[in-house]
């Protein structure tokens, strides 16, 4: 009997896991790679890998106590999907960068967010159960355990509500609760493989296959500039859109001087030999030099618009794409300022006490035309801005006229950062001088990290300009600026035991000095004379 | 010599040289000083709070402004903002000052006019530990001059006045609440100095009730008021609190700073709650000591205040160190004035140096700076026990040949 009776419970086990219905929709995943060359001889290349989820919505957060509906995707990764449902996230965007993206040389990004180091940002329904912070703890987290950083340290002394400047990129859901941000920045994470290592789990052809088998730790990290990107939306009709995105800026005259000549041989070590089965498209797109002799191999699939465009259903694997220019490149040729991008921002702290500072701002707008933007601050408490000081100087000349709108919500020591919006307007083919007064904190001892020495890194600063785009994106992209280093007066972290010793001791002997006079009387006495 | 310490002529010369100098660009140097003005005394921070109040921010959310309604209230409607007018303002401030330590002397002597006037107002207005931090336009200033005249006013009886300064200095600083016992004992009895006679309190015990009573009424109506002004209650934990709770951990020449900035986490509520407590603990004995003569009570808190209190500046022992002043009658007494002196000289000047290493320089660390605020905490200290003793000793007298005088 026992021996008939084991298969046969397998049996009964395996039917409802075979019956479930399959109503969740159906997903396709798609996946691009484009290549450009930048004005100073460098290239930019920009993976994109989407996996949109037909029909789906983000959770509502009213729901988040009831059970939720079991989760079974076949191409969007489950990792992420359970951490979205379970904090019930509308829109996130997650990326870590190391380096500087150079806009005056290189222009806008392809991927808006490259700020330094790591940032996050959610988009989450308030007023449910759970509050937004709370899931926000339980969001960055999850993420932190996902993605293999620092993460956790985004903490409350670094999330700000910049709803702003961070706008949601799908629509909002119809759900009964506003949504509320959550934005935070950590300009002191190290971007490095252990990343990538858990970013290419999340694709359904991990880099066996398809573009990402180009995605070589060894060469991507050795960029001059690379990050990457985790950006979840929902699109109204269409469903929730995963998108994970890998920016890097090669530098082929690194090798030689004179040739910006590249392949995927040499800017990734790697070429594409087999194709993703699960895309629904795959596809190089080459931006094709305006006045300049060159030439590309193979033949592109298709050439629209100045870009050629590579179908790897239709190419022959191994796919290596190249580019050969006909004449070296001049360096002496190169703009300092690429026209694309007419503002330019510089930021620095200026003052050597470790007391008092000068945060310093330079933006420059290289166009013809006005531009107002939207200057965004954000900043951990241990620089607190004194808003009395903050002076505008356009050439030498006081203009206070230009800001406007300030929005400033102050720093609470050892408990919140600091917002701080404006408005400011740009004019034509002039440098605006923004200068604040900042006062540097006093930390305790256990608040200083390891290396208290090094100084605290702060968070860039975002520059959004306004009613400069057409159509959806009404307001330009977001210019990030540099993120800054602070040095802060650090107490001697060898001897808390003395100093509670010491000031103890002193306010003992102070006390008990006092109450021995207070207590004791004075008497005459009569000295015996030997 | 007469002519020089006749009150009439040294007091204007006095005044006028300090508006002199307060005229001058000095207080751009100084305010940001940080032995001169704590975070809850600073003129940056109120300015920034005055800033945020007007553009409609409240300033209480944040952490940086930490002074009193009150404070907004007078600079947004009546007073003005600009430094030099501020430079003004806080120099008459300490002329008041002056004038009230005066006026609390000649109380104490009962005549209209003595030659010591002078030399008394001389020992305020020149006071550098008074005076620089006037000219950082510290508000410990306006403490200064509202304890002198709460005092003042209790010496000459006159309870309203005493008791609305002493609620006003509540406002302003919640430390100052020691100074309360005092003053009311002072109303109830008399300001003549009975050090050399002590005797039971003569005064009438039964006035002491109602003034409590008066002060409370007089304390709700300003918290009332300030509540009003700043539009909710935020501002308690913000001001009081901060003197409680120590938030800002910016270094100052008091003793607290560096020991809750090295105080480990878990034990930082315990010994906030024994420092706080510590302050009160010197107000019953002192007050039951001294019960003959109640202005030295209250100079004796004042130097307590001086040495231990929360976030002092120079100005807190300043006005202990210029009130001794108006008790000349212990000067056979003390026992190491030469010390005191020294000590305090040694950390008036290190305290400066070491700062300046420390956070400019960047050749001393943490722990100079903090040495030498040990060494003032030291010299507050050793001019505190030494007034206690002399005000003690001088009711025995001096000694017979062949006697001598020690405690039991």
């Amino acid at each position: 009997m026992p021996i008939h009776w084991k298969p046969r419970f397998l049996w009964t086990l395996l039917v409802p896991i075979l019956s479930i219905p399959r109503s969740l929709a159906s997903e396709t995943f798609e996946e691009e790679l484009t290549i450009r060359a930048l004005p100073d001889g460098k290239v930019a290349s920009r993976f994109s890998f989407s996996t949109l989820l037909e029909g789906a919505t983000p959770r509502n957060p009213q729901n988040l106590s009831a059970e939720d509906t079991s989760q079974h995707y076949t191409l969007f990764p489950l990792a992420l999907g359970q951490i979205l449902r379970e904090y019930a996230v509308a829109e996130m965007h997650l990326t870590l960068n190391a380096g500087k993206w150079d806009y005056e040389r290189w222009g806008y990004p392809d991927e808006t967010d490259v700020g330094s180091g790591a940032e996050l940002w959610a988009w989450m329904g308030d007023g449910a159960g759970a509050t937004v912070d709370e899931r926000w703890r339980g969001l960055r987290n999850a993420l932190a355990g996902l993605f293999c950083a620092s993460l956790g340290s985004l903490d409350e002394l670094r999330t700000t509500s910049p709803a702003f400047s961070f706008a949601p990129h799908g629509g909002v859901p119809d759900a009964p609760l506003p949504l509320a941000i959550r934005h935070a920045s950590m300009p002191s994470e190290h971007v490095c493989t252990e990343n990538l290592t858990s970013f290419l789990k999340l694709l359904p052809c991990k880099s066996l296959s398809g573009i990402a088998s180009l995605l070589n730790p060894h060469r991507l990290f050795d960029a001059d500039w690379h990050g990457m990107g985790l950006h979840v939306a929902w699109l109204p009709d269409e469903g929730v859109q995963v998108r994970l995105t890998f920016q890097s800026v090669a530098d082929p005259l690194r090798a030689s001087l004179s040739k910006r000549d590249w392949s995927f041989a040499s800017m990734f070590d790697r070429t594409i030999d087999r194709t993703c089965p699960s895309t629904a498209s795959s596809r190089v797109i080459v931006a094709l030099p305006l006045n300049e002799a060159y030439s590309i191999h193979p033949q592109p699939s298709s050439v629209e618009q100045g870009h050629a465009i590579f179908d790897l259903e239709g190419q022959n694997p191994p796919l290596d794409v190249s580019m050969q220019w006909a004449v070296d490149f001049d360096h002496a040729a190169v703009r300092p300022r690429s026209a694309e991008a007419p503002l330019s921002v510089r930021r620095t702290l200026q003052g050597s006490s470790q007391d008092l500072g000068r945060l310093s701002v330079f933006i420059t707008n290289d166009g013809t035309a006005d531009i107002q933007a939207a200057y965004l601050e954000t900043m951990p408490w241990i620089v607190q801005f004194y808003l009395h000081t903050m002076t505008l100087r356009v050439d030498g000349v006081t203009r206070d006229d230009l800001i406007q709108n300030i929005s400033y919500i102050p720093p609470i020591p050892h408990a919140r950062a600091m917002t701080f919006q404006a408005v400011l307007a740009l004019p034509a083919r002039s440098t605006v001088h923004l200068s604040i007064d900042v006062r540097k904190a006093f930390l305790r001892y256990t608040e200083h990290p390891p290396d208290a020495q090094r100084g605290w890194d702060l968070p860039p600063a975002v520059l959004v300009p306004l009613g400069i785009g057409s159509g959806v994106e009404r307001h330009g992209r977001r210019i990030y600026t540099p993120t800054l280093l602070v040095d802060l007066a650090t107490p001697d972290f060898s001897m808390p035991y003395n100093v509670i010793i010491f000031s103890c001791t002193l306010v003992a002997y102070i006390f008990a000095s006092v109450f021995n006079l207070l207590t004791r009387r004075f008497v005459v006495l009569h000295a015996e004379l030997n | 010599m007469k002519l020089l310490l006749d009150v009439g002529l040294v007091f204007p010369v006095l005044v006028a040289g300090r508006l002199l100098l307060a005229l001058t660009n000095l207080s751009g140097v100084l305010k940001h000083n940080h032995q001169l003005s704590s975070p809850l005394t600073s003129y940056l921070n109120l300015q920034e709070g005055i800033y945020l109040f007007k553009n409609g921010i409240d300033p209480y959310s944040g952490g940086v402004f930490r002074q009193s309604p009150l404070f907004l209230a007078l600079f947004t409607t009546v007073l003005p903002t600009s430094r030099t007018a501020c430079s003004i303002i806080w120099t008459l401030c300490d002329a008041i000052g002056a004038w009230a330590l005066v006026q609390l002397w000649r109380a104490r002597q009962r005549v209209a006019q003595t030659s010591r006037d002078g030399l008394i107002a001389a020992a305020y207005l020149l006071n550098p530990y008074l005076f620089l931090s006037t000219l950082a336009l510290s508000t410990s200033s306006f403490e200064n001059t509202l304890a002198l005249l709460s005092l003042l006013f209790a010496a000459r009886g006159l309870a309203s006045p005493s008791l609305l300064a002493a609620a006003l200095l509540l406002q302003l600083s919640l430390s100052s609440v020691l100074l309360l016992a005092p003053s009311i004992l002072l109303l109830a009895s008399s300001p003549v100095s009975q050090l050399a006679s002590p005797r039971p309190f003569v005064g009438n015990g039964k006035k002491i009730l109602p003034l409590l009573a008066e002060f409370l009424v007089y304390t709700t109506v300003l918290t009332l008021a300030s509540t009003l002004v700043s539009s909710g209650w935020a501002w308690i934990p913000q001001t009081w609190g901060a003197s409680l709770t120590l938030p800002d951990l910016t270094p100052n020449v008091g003793v607290w700073w560096y020991f809750f900035t090295e105080m480990f986490d878990h034990f930082r509520p315990f010994f906030l709650m024994v420092f706080s407590i510590h302050l009160v603990i010197y107000v019953a004995p002192v007050c039951i000591k001294f019960q003959y003569d109640p202005l030295y009570a209250a100079f004796v808190l004042l130097g307590v205040l001086g040495t231990f209190k929360p976030y002092p500046t120079m100005a807190d022992p300043g006005l202990f160190l210029s009130m001794i002043a108006i008790f000349p009658e212990i000067y056979p007494y003390l026992r190491y004035p030469i010390v005191t002196t020294l000590l305090h000289l040694h950390a008036a000047l290190l305290m400066p140096l070491f700062h300046h290493l420390w956070l400019n320089q960047g050749t001393g660390n943490a722990n100079f700076f903090y040495a030498s605020t040990l060494v003032f905490a030291c010299a507050n200290g050793a001019a505190l026990t030494d007034c206690v003793w002399a005000g003690l000793r001088i009711a025995i007298g001096e000694p017979q040949d062949g006697y001598v005088v020690v405690q039991e």
